[in-house]
């Protein structure tokens, strides 16, 4: 995708990826040509639903796709590298924890029972920074110092199952900064944990993307969580990114149905007493070929070619794109749903 | 291009991303009709997502795929079918006659696998081949009257120590004695008690064996008490057993079935033990833990080896089959193989 | 009963719920809570992780045991033990809607089972025939196909998954359903489809909902009535607007500070209130649960209700 409006370089760059798993016997395609660009110190938000293969996207960037999937074609272009082609697990070694990091939704399954919670951050010291004995130790004690966690000394030596949800995942997140990643990728981090304590965790994440310069990306399904920490969102659907741009053009002015449908189902903008406004049925099968836009079937909106050719991506600024035919110049011009009005008439008033 | 073309051309362009020139100008190309809106089929929206997922389609496949679980299974259905029909096959000697040479009257004792006795003698001049067939029968009888009795009572007993939660206290308390006495001794003692037959061997062995399998089930029941499926039949009022028979057995099918086939060779296993031990059946119905007994007696000489090692191959083949066999089946029926 | 012109269908008092563990004291995990919830509304229990909101519902339902309370559902008791015949009225009349899709169905049954059972147990219909055609009724009230009811539950998605379990409570015909968290589990485009569903079918059948949920968003659509959770005690109660236009409590206002909104703006300009439970002293003076502004109560003691008070 073109960067004019952007400054700032860019450090991972997607290319095409088409990536398929092997399942009972028949193929399935889990991204069908996802193209991205990541730029340095920006936090990108990937939005969908289960399926729509936001974390099968970002698995691919650490090598960690199950073992009956493989990237079929495309590129991940990652600091001269093609991080597609890697076939060995040294090859991997290299860039897991070390220059690409990975934070998980359940912090219990995430770390490891048996150890103490300081002999799994310099583990990882350790291992890619050669840290050892004492050294180590008081790294530890610094890192777990900045990711908020109090009394670093008689934490070290306590075991996972002592910590509280917020707190483990607090270590989580500690065990993936200690090397200074370039890139952090959160997936749904705060889903398993309570409101209040999202929130903070979500301020600890940002305040260390600052302190570190990382470039971090999200994976979630909460708009809210979107909302609060992301520059870019990418939406993803049955595979594929339908539209991107900067949170305030993909929340205030959305394009593709989709995005609409996915921003007016939500109940903060639901009026008490009438129905949300839903989507119909459910995403398509990824195991057969999908013909023109995936969203069509459910899409009450959709136009003739949207059943029978897969849009391009259109403009809308040059830091928005959708991937949809209504904003083909020929499309019929279709009204997106009240809540969408609603927030466009709203900001436009406030920037006046 | 004419100039109206051109300006859409470029109107579209500017608008376009990623496209190379061909693809734009395809697509520039488009009727405006190919814009208006199309019908919206509110079913074909509801139907999308199925999946054609079957359980026993999946077990089959995925047992099918492993081509030695294959061969055991042909192997030892072909091994077991035999030996039900050897003695009805031509030619078969008798396994308790004492055969000896017409003419001279001496008794064929300790004869090598020939023509006549395949399998050769033991010392006593009974044939080996049909003494091995009828032991395997004796043996697997046994085995399959020991798995049905524990996997009936063990299932059972299970259950209601899983499910009741007022009984488990009681139950845990008798597992707990049981588990305390060894088992040999047990099995000695009763042995001793009831006179070595066919009857005291399975009962010995299902008295023991009932509690491992009843210990199992209640572990598994445990796991799957609490689930929500099970809360949301207990809200609809059905009745605990219909809850366990058909919520949760189904779920346990594969241990189950693991269970019940290592149960056979363990039988087997016992029963050679206990004929070791001397508390094994009476020398007069052969059986696979008889005959390697007797073996066992002649194994020094080499020139009697044989005596051991018919039945000892016997017990292997079928002991490695049987756990070959449970494990293969169990792995095939867990639905957490199933994804591949 | 009726509490002025509303019809009280459930009528909870001073509950108390523990949880034994083995040689330890008992888990308190509900004490004290008291409410009602009126015929043809949406009451609302919000809380976070732990803090007993589900076990009121299973409480309720009789999954779980209450060591102390009452729970009166249209005047008659329904805790602890009840003759055979409630035992009955209860199966029948309140029926809960569970969280998690993919676990609340058994696997191994077809949906036409699944959705019957509560009439093979209650022997609710007159023959086959009629059963048949309850379960395709049950089926296309929640938007499903008839047909589904050959079909098993891994073919069906997250969403129609759900819509099965509202096909088996509703086919029971009850008057209350607990709804413990219907639509946490399901991916966000298809929560308001759940969510339309139980609006239209409160609508059609009067029903009345107990919803459950720790996500404020959610409640304050559906809810009427809210209530408030913390470790086991109710904080606050008051009607949905009420509530968010006048939160006394601390941890009520610490929740509704936190909630995340699909604004960028409004998001980046969030403060989020952090709840201390220490900032109570509860030594000398004792809280207790008031009603402070007619249909608003609040939990406190003497000091701070003179702070609520004067708050609004």
């Amino acid at each position: 995708m073109s960067d004019s409006g952007r400054t700032s370089e860019t450090i991972l760059r997607v290319e095409d990826l088409v990536v398929k798993f092997g399942l009972r016997g028949q193929v399935l395609t889990a991204l069908r040509g996802v193209s991205l660009d990541l730029r340095e110190g920006e936090s990108l938000a990937i939005v969908g639903e289960s399926g729509a293969g936001k974390s099968v996207f970002t698995k691919c960037f650490l090598g960690m796709l199950d073992a009956n999937g493989w990237v079929d074609s495309g590129s991940i272009m990652f600091e001269g590298q093609d991080l597609a082609k890697f076939t060995t697990e040294k090859e991997w070694l290299r860039i897991r924890g070390k220059k690409i990091a990975m934070v998980f939704q359940d912090p219990m399954t995430s770390l490891n029972p048996l150890r103490t919670v300081g002999s799994q951050i310099s583990e990882v010291l350790g291992l890619h920074e050669g840290l050892r004995g004492d050294d180590a130790k008081s790294r530890t004690y610094e890192i777990l110092d900045q990711v908020g966690i109090n009394d670093p000394e008689m934490r070290y030596r306590q075991y996972p199952h002592e910590f509280s949800g917020g707190m483990r995942q607090r270590v989580v997140i500690a065990i993936a900064v200690a090397c200074n990643p370039k890139i952090l990728i959160c997936d749904e981090p705060t889903t398993a944990l309570d409101v209040t304590i999202q929130a903070q965790i979500l301020d600890l994440v940002k305040r260390l993307q600052e302190q570190l310069g990382l470039t971090i990306i999200y994976i979630t399904h909460d708009l809210g969580v979107v909302a609060n920490v992301a520059d870019t969102v990418a939406v993803m659907y049955a595979g594929d990114v339908v539209e991107y741009g900067s949170a305030e053009e993909v929340f205030y002015d959305p394009r593709h149905p989709y995005t609409w449908a996915l921003l007016s189902s939500l109940p903060q903008l639901g009026i008490k007493g009438q129905p949300l406004y839903s989507i119909r049925g459910t995403p398509p099968s990824l195991f057969a070929d999908i013909k023109g836009d995936a969203f069509a079937p459910r899409n009450p909106n959709a136009l003739a070619i949207d059943l029978m050719e897969r849009p391009p991506y259109y403009k809308v600024t040059p830091t928005h794109y959708a991937r949809t035919w209504l904003l083909d110049p020929r499309a019929t011009p279709i009204e997106p749903p009240e809540a969408i009005k609603a927030m466009r008439a709203k900001y436009k008033r406030d920037a006046q | 291009m004419g100039s109206s073309r051109q300006d859409k051309f470029q109107q579209l362009s500017d608008g376009f991303l990623a496209l190379s020139e061909e693809e734009a100008e395809r697509v520039s190309s488009y009727s405006d009709e190919l814009f208006r809106p199309a019908e919206f089929d509110t079913e074909a929206a509801e139907k999308a997502g199925y999946s054609n997922y079957s359980y026993w389609g999946s077990t089959l496949r995925l047992f099918l795929s492993n081509k030695v679980s294959v061969f055991l299974l042909v192997f030892l259905a072909a091994l077991l079918v035999f030996t039900f029909v050897q003695p009805y096959l031509p030619n078969q000697l008798h396994p308790n006659t004492i055969y000896q040479d017409p003419e001279t009257g001496i008794h064929y004792r300790n004869v090598k696998p020939n023509a006549k006795f395949w399998f050769g003698t033991n010392n006593i001049g009974q044939d080996l081949w049909s003494r091995i067939w009828s032991g395997t029968r004796t043996s697997l009888f046994i085995g399959l009257c020991v798995a049905l009795v524990t996997n009936v009572v063990g299932i059972t007993l299970g259950s209601i120590w899983g499910y009741a939660r007022k009984w488990d206290k009681l139950f845990t308390e008798i597992y707990n004695l049981f588990d305390n006495i060894p088992y040999t001794v047990l099995r000695m003692l009763i042995t001793f008690i009831m006179r070595p037959s066919l009857f005291t061997m399975i009962f010995v062995m299902c008295l023991t064996g009932w509690i491992r399998m009843a210990k199992y089930i209640r572990n598994q029941i445990l796991i799957y008490r609490d689930r929500e499926y099970n809360l949301a039949s207990r809200c609809l009022g059905t009745p605990a057993l219909r809850i366990v028979v058909k919520n949760i057995m189904p779920q346990l099918v594969s241990v189950i079935m693991l269970q019940t086939a290592l149960c056979i060779p363990d039988a087997i296993g016992s029963e050679v033990f206990l004929t070791y031990i001397g508390l094994g059946l009476p020398v007069s119905i052969p059986s696979l833990g008889n005959l390697i007994n007797e073996g066992r007696l002649v194994m020094l000489v080499p020139a009697q080896r044989y005596q051991l090692f018919f039945p000892v191959i016997v017990v292997s083949i079928i002991t490695v089959s049987f756990y070959a066999l449970g494990n293969a089946f169990a792995d095939a029926s867990d639905p957490r193989n199933h994804r591949r | 009963m009726t509490n002025g012109a509303r019809e009280v269908l459930l009528d909870v008092k001073d509950l108390r719920v523990e949880f034994k563990i083995r040689g330890r004291h008992p888990f308190v995990a509900v004490k004290d809570v008291s409410f009602e919830v009126y015929k043809g509304e949406t009451f609302g229990l919000v809380g976070e992780t732990g803090s007993g909101k589900t076990t009121i519902g299973r409480a309720i339902i009789r999954i779980n045991e209450t060591a102390d309370g009452v729970i009166r559902f249209r005047g008659e008791k329904i805790n602890g033990e009840i003759p055979k015949e409630r035992d009955r009225m209860v199966t029948q009349k309140i029926q809960m809607i569970f969280q998690d899709p993919m676990a609340s169905l058994n696997e191994r049954a077809k949906v036409d089972y699944i959705v019957s059972e509560g009439l093979y147990n209650t022997k609710n219909y007159k023959d086959e025939a009629d059963r048949v055609a309850k379960v395709e009724k049950a089926l296309l009230e929640v938007g499903l196909l008839p047909e589904f009811a050959s079909r098993f539950p891994h073919e069906f998605s997250g969403g129609q998954r759900q819509r099965i379990g509202v096909a088996r409570a509703l086919i029971m015909e009850p008057e209350f359903i607990i709804a413990d968290e219907p639509i946490s589990s399901l991916d966000v485009s298809i929560r308001a489809q759940v969510l339309n569903l139980m609006s239209s079918l409160q609508k059609d059948k009067g029903l009345t909902y107990m919803f459950i949920s720790h996500d404020l968003s959610v409640v304050r659509f559906i809810a009427d009535r809210v209530a408030v959770i913390h470790r086991g005690e109710i904080v606050e109660l008051a009607e949905t607007e009420e509530l968010f236009k006048y939160p006394l409590h601390p941890y009520t206002r610490s929740l509704l500070s936190a909630i995340p909104t699909p604004d960028p703006r409004v998001e980046r300009e969030k403060r989020v209130m952090v709840y201390d439970p220490r900032s109570h002293d509860y030594s000398q003076d004792k809280p207790r649960f008031v009603e402070i502004r007619k249909g608003h109560f609040v939990m406190g003691n003497t000091a701070e209700l003179t702070q609520y008070e004067a708050m609004m």
